[in-house]
């Protein structure tokens, strides 16, 4: 192959992310045409699409938000209050959506090679203030859209602040684009609460890269400063304890299983969206506490690499078990501390690896009656 | 009149249900509640309005039952057009007046 810089050629190609990422415009762009040249050689499906990103970051110049005031009403996006590189708003909210989705950017780009949403540099879109009491936040396939919880009730009733106020929160909403742009995980049943499940990860890497925490460091709980003083919770969900999150006289009891034996079959939020993600979560909060240090470093990346080379539309729990394990294998080899830590986080759950194998067709028939085949 | 009102789903997935008997209402504010369903067209809306699953949002089920008719309408956020959007908007409003444990 022609090379653009002799020197380049025997550089690895890790070497030449950090360049093209890193480096002056000069090297930047002798940097990537090597890599270019070295990966069509490879053809690696993976790489090509972390070059894509390198090349659309240096074309667009990296991250490009907006955010949008919505003024209560429910008309998307709404009013623009802040555009990339404007200086902060007057407006907390406006400045919290556009402070999380650029650590969320920093995370994805930094830690994985990922530029946006689709790893091309798309926009990241959100909307604040979306109608009155609005106790929620959704990502509705194009942009991030938050509400500002009980803030119009006087202060002694408000169960919820403003949903921007958590990081992880903002990290969650714009993974879901990062979801349907990859595996594009089924929002129904098991796939459905396997989305949820890659949105609490990631939103929680987030802020645990944010804080420079490690796994043992972090509080795995999604949400936590989203109540107000009025309830009895710590947040929305827990990772490291699916079903503690809150215990609340009015909002009820966090109802999250940590394990497939509490599996809830409902029809109702899509299956259970949002209650059976607890179960993928803890896995991912046990392998993680199993590889120990940084949980984005290692655990990110191999179920990183599952969201975006291995997973289905259809996959489930089975299949998220086996194809982590597979990543963590080819990752940072097989048998290795990595791969045995998601074996163990999967376990943990009721989740033996290895049962995906020809069970495609039986496994979606059982799952479907709520039943899972059993190991061994 | 009588309003079922069902919303589940959400980031917290948490399920809420309340009913309103609008004999229990002020005149001005069931006067209110009126124009809202009749700007909605409400008894002329297909049952199902949600076409596709959108990650978080609310999905709302509502029941609305008159001496001559009932009608329920499934719906989310991102479903519901401008005209319904009005009547979401106020049974969440109701909704959250009726939380207290």
């Amino acid at each position: 192959m022609d090379c653009p810089s002799p020197i380049l050629c025997v550089i690895p190609p890790y070497m030449l992310h950090e360049i093209a990422r890193n480096g002056s415009s000069s090297q930047r762009d002798t940097a990537l045409r090597t890599l270019i040249l070295s990966e069509q050689v490879r053809g690696q499906r993976r790489a090509f699409r972390e070059l894509k990103g390198f090349l659309s970051m240096a074309a667009a110049g990296g991250k490009q938000r907006a955010v949008y005031d919505a003024q209560n009403g429910s008309q998307l996006p709404g009013v623009k209050v802040r555009g990339e590189g404007d200086p902060p708003s007057s407006d907390a909210a406006a400045n919290e959506a556009y402070d999380g989705s650029g650590f969320t950017y920093d995370l994805y780009f930094n830690a994985y090679g990922r530029d946006s949403i689709d790893n091309n540099g798309l926009p990241l879109n959100s909307t604040v203030h979306y109608q009155k009491g609005y106790d929620n936040a959704f990502w509705d396939g194009q942009q991030m859209v938050y509400g500002d919880g009980d803030e119009d009730l006087p202060a002694n009733e408000r169960l919820f602040n403003r949903f921007t106020a958590c990081l992880d929160v903002i990290g969650h909403e714009l993974t879901h684009g990062v979801t349907q742009h990859e595996a594009n995980l089924a929002y129904f049943t098991q796939s459905g609460a396997l989305n949820e499940s890659f949105s609490d990860v990631f939103g929680s890497l987030v802020k645990q890269r944010q804080h420079g925490q490690t796994a043992a460091q972090a509080d795995w709980i999604i949400g936590e400063g989203l109540f107000t003083p009025n309830v009895n919770g710590a947040g929305i969900r827990s990772m490291k304890a699916p079903g503690t999150a809150y215990d609340d006289p009015v909002l009820g009891k966090d109802p999250q299983p940590a394990h497939m034996k509490d599996y809830v079959n409902t029809l109702e939020d899509n299956g259970g969206v949002h209650i059976n993600s607890g179960i993928p979560n803890r896995a991912f909060y046990v392998a993680a506490m199993e590889i120990g240090g940084f949980a984005w470093e290692k655990t990110g990346r191999i179920w990183y690499k599952a969201l975006t080379d291995k997973l289905r539309s259809t996959s489930d729990f089975q299949n998220a078990a086996d194809l982590t394990f597979e990543a963590a294998g080819e990752l940072f080899g097989v048998n290795g501390l990595e791969q045995l830590a998601v074996k163990k986080g999967w376990a943990e759950v009721g989740i033996a690896v290895g049962g995906s194998g020809g069970g495609g067709c039986l496994n979606a028939v059982l799952n479907f009656f709520g039943l899972q085949l059993r190991a061994g | 009149m009588r309003i079922h009102f069902e919303r589940t789903g959400g980031f917290m997935g948490r399920k809420v249900t309340f009913d309103l008997d609008t004999a229990d209402l002020p005149e001005q504010e069931l006067e209110s509640l009126r124009q809202i369903l009749a700007e909605a067209n409400f008894f002329d809306l297909p049952d199902n309005l949600v076409t596709r699953p959108v990650p978080d949002e609310f999905q709302y089920n509502i029941t609305v039952t008159t001496e001559t008719i009932i009608h329920t309408v499934r719906t989310s956020d991102a479903a519901s057009p401008p005209s319904l959007s009005a009547l979401v908007q106020y049974l969440n409003q109701e909704s959250r007046k009726r939380r207290e444990g």
